[in-house]
């Protein structure tokens, strides 16, 4: 062992190289107030290595960023602690250099001979500021990708090279952003900024330890190590707990560990919950005082100003009213800073309508995991799954297109009900289920304001029948009545009746007979090839996805009203595509929303 | 060799010494575990691969009885499956290709991919044997014997795969693919 290490010393000198780091002077003897740059170093070092692993599943593309995370956070074990530490120890590492900054000006340290040193100091915490947010970018989710559109639309704020800034941070024309924008950041982050980090890091040490070895010269200070060397250790430790710590706010299981999983960027729909960082929160609040015209000021001007003004302190250090005035004006900055953080964050929560939108994107962003989890991630990425999926389109469809005269006690997330002021037609809340055609059968409800009430049919033929026909009834008439509603309902073959269908399977079978013997329903309508088409609406597979689709389609179609049809519009009665004010995606969507027909996730109850 | 002079200064260096130690001890071993932690992290998720196990064998419906020629021509066809690659989910995509070859009522598959370094063979109409373009040599007869046996390149015979007929008609075939360059098939795992 021994003779490989002489080896190894006599061809690289590796010993000296030891023994001149082990030497690093600690000026004024060891401290725990000394080892912010050692942890910062370390902090940097835990990025590197985090980042690299990262680098192997990422995938810089808007097709398959969020998809890349989405594999190694859920996916991939231990996926999603990676992840975490990359992404907290980042904020450590910016949190420590602000406070490290902080305190080489309140104690004066960065006068001479030590301007260098502070000044790459702030650099440092530039580069990471920039890493930072770059990195923001990467996962392409709904808050990093409005974040980022709202920060690179800041740059059209400055005159002149505004717009071409723009254009270079998103790779491309315009505000939007992009394949190319995710290429370029990602580059950005990993080779400029985080690049440019290391070397002003190293650059930073061999100033520092050229001042260092001057006082040592005089006697003023100690080796690092290992009495600093230790203090160093736990101070690394101490970063370690704090990230894992942060890492673990959320549970150590799977899908909510770690960095919280946002739904995939969707350029169509704005997150209006998207916040700046907790750094940048009290520059936010600060520029909400300024009105927009002038937002320049608040954002450009006046942190240009106070990034001057810092950089000059280190002269203005050395006369002690300076001293001072950087103490005094410091500690200002610092307090209205955390100030307008607080207050930024204490209006956020009072805010129900921002509350709502962190609600409604936690619900698309868990909804989205489950439906990648069941049907795996499409060629086009994870956006086209909550884009087909009618439990989350199904209502915006409906919002749309059919509340302005159809009601729906719907059961979205962001819209508990769907109600018409007036409504003018049925409302269509389990339609086609055995309750709602009770309900359209008995002449008690048949010309209220949930069926007929408002349409043109109030009073019309079918009201009338069912005035006639299905009022006082004894009670071998009720039960015949009942058998015919089960047959009717199972033409929809409604997925939550289709326990209740299977089981009745002899009883819908008499009913279908009734519905056109005894009912007499095929006199107006066809049903399984008895009854003639034009006058009423096919009962044959009646609220099935066919026929609702085709009654969406076109209602006055001559399998549905023809020409009785009230105002309910044509939505795709065309066989060119483009002329149709629904695809034939938004239609199959629609129906299967309005049949409750989607993928749940199960979920077992108690253990 | 001074003990009894300097018997107290002994005794502090001493404890100095052990503290000294216990410092450097402090320092390595926090240091060690700090870096281990995120290293670990990092390290699990890039071996997660060894974690995984391919796709078995599957039986897919390849084509239809009566596209076959009946004298026993061999024809190739792909294999069409849904492909699971990472997080994309492919449906119904190529994932390789198969001879099928009709003689009177039975029939027989190949894999189409050559087990000497699993190059797509191609079929020599006019030879009517297979060749695998890579090196023009081996050569298969139409059953999927080596022509030139023990010599060819290729250690061993095509791979032959599991037929049946189905639904009066239907092909189907127990699509899997096989090590190369082994004179045994061997399933890849």
């Amino acid at each position: 062992m021994k003779t490989l290490w002489n080896w190894l010393d006599s061809r690289t000198g590796l010993g000296d190289w030891c023994g001149w780091l082990a030497d690093t002077p600690t000026p004024g003897g060891p401290g725990w107030s000394k080892v912010w740059p050692c942890a910062i170093t370390f902090s940097f070092c835990i990025e590197a290595i985090t980042g690299f692993f990262l680098w192997v599943y990422y995938s810089p593309s808007t097709q398959t960023a969020w998809e890349s995370v989405y594999y190694l956070q859920h996916q991939v074990a231990g996926g999603w602690l990676l992840r975490a530490i990359h992404h907290y120890t980042a904020h450590v590492l910016l949190a420590m250099l602000i406070l490290f900054v902080v305190q080489t000006i309140l104690t004066g340290a960065c006068r001479a001979p030590r301007e260098l040193v502070f000044w790459a100091t702030i650099g440092l915490a530039l580069f990471a500021l920039a890493a930072v947010l770059t990195g923001d970018l990467l996962s392409w989710d709904q808050n990093g990708y409005s974040a980022t559109k709202t920060r690179t639309g800041f740059l059209t704020l400055l005159p002149w090279i505004g717009d071409s800034l723009l254009s270079l941070a998103n790779g491309g024309p315009g505000s939007t952003l992009g394949n190319l924008t995710l290429t370029r950041f990602f580059a950005l982050h990993v080779g400029l900024f985080s690049g440019g980090f290391l070397l002003l890091l190293i650059i930073r040490g061999a100033l520092a330890r050229r001042v260092n070895d001057a006082i040592a010269a005089t006697g003023g200070a100690t080796p690092y190590w290992p009495r600093q060397a230790w203090r160093a250790g736990f101070a690394y430790l101490a970063v370690l707990a704090v990230v894992l710590l942060l890492s673990c706010q959320h549970g150590v299981k799977p899908p909510h560990a770690g960095v919280p999983t946002l739904s995939p960027a969707d350029p169509a729909n704005c997150y209006s919950a998207a916040r700046p960082e907790w750094f940048l929160t009290g520059v936010f609040q600060f520029s909400q005082l300024f009105p927009s015209v002038w937002e320049v000021v608040p954002i450009f001007v006046v942190t240009g100003l106070l990034f001057c003004i810092v950089m000059v302190m280190p002269f203005l250090a050395r006369t002690p009213l300076g001293h001072a005035f950087n103490i005094v004006f410091t500690l200002t900055i610092l307090a209205a800073l955390v100030g307008m953080t607080y207050a930024s964050y204490a209006k956020d929560r009072k805010d129900a309508v921002h509350q709502k939108a962190i609600a409604l994107e936690q619900w698309q962003a868990d909804r989205v995991l489950a439906l990648a989890e069941h049907q795996g991630i499409p060629p086009t990425g994870a956006l086209t799954l909550l884009r087909n999926d009618p439990k989350t389109q199904g209502p915006r469809l409906f919002a749309q297109q059919c509340a302005g005269c159809h009601s729906h006690a719907s059961n979205a997330y962001e819209m508990p009900e769907i109600k018409t002021e007036t409504p003018t037609a049925p409302n269509l809340t389990d339609y086609a289920s055995r309750q709602w055609l009770a309900g359209l059968l008995d002449p008690k409800q048949v010309n209220s304001a949930k069926y007929f009430g408002s349409t043109k049919f109030r009073g019309g033929k079918m009201a009338g029948f069912v005035k006639e026909n299905l009022s006082e009834l004894d009670a071998g008439e009720k039960k015949n009545l009942q058998k015919a509603i089960a047959a009717l309902s199972a033409e929809a073959r409604l997925p939550a009746q289709q326990e209740l269908d299977a089981r009745d399977a002899k009883l819908i079978e008499e009913g279908r007979k009734l519905l056109s013997s005894d009912f007499g329903c095929t006199d107006c309508h066809r049903f399984h090839g008895k009854g003639t088409l034009g006058i009423a609406p096919l009962l044959t597979g009646y609220g099935s996805p066919e026929w609702l689709a085709g009654i969406i389609n076109n209602s006055a179609d001559k399998q549905f009203y023809s020409k009785l049809n009230d105002r309910m519009p044509a939505y795709a009665p065309n066989a060119d595509p483009t002329q149709n004010t629904l695809s034939l995606r938004q239609v199959q969507m629609l129906t299967d929303w309005l049949r409750g027909d989607w993928y749940e996730k199960k979920t077992t109850i108690g253990k | 060799m001074l003990k009894d002079a300097c018997c107290c200064r002994q005794e502090e260096t001493d404890t100095e010494d052990r503290r000294g130690f216990l410092k450097q001890v402090a320092a390595i071993t926090s240091g060690a575990v700090a870096f281990l932690v995120p290293t670990a992290a990092g390290v699990a998720t890039f071996l997660n691969p060894l974690r995984q196990k391919a796709k078995g064998s599957q039986w897919l419906r390849v084509a239809a009885l009566d596209s076959l020629p009946t004298d026993g021509t061999p024809q190739r066809f792909p294999v069409i499956t849904d492909r699971t690659d990472a997080w994309i989910q492919f449906p119904a995509e190529p994932v390789g290709a198969v001879f099928l070859r009709r003689v009177g009522a039975a029939v027989t598959a190949l894999q189409s991919s050559c087990p000497h370094a699993g190059c797509t063979i191609g079929y020599d109409a006019q030879a009517k044997c297979f060749v695998c373009p890579c090196h023009k040599q081996p050569r298969f007869d139409l059953s999927g014997k080596r022509v030139d046996g023990a010599k060819s390149y290729s250690p061993r015979d095509m791979d032959g795969l599991n037929v049946e007929v189905r639904n009066r008609g239907e092909v189907w075939v127990e699509f899997q693919t096989f090590r190369g360059g082994t004179p045994t098939k061997i399933a890849q795992a």
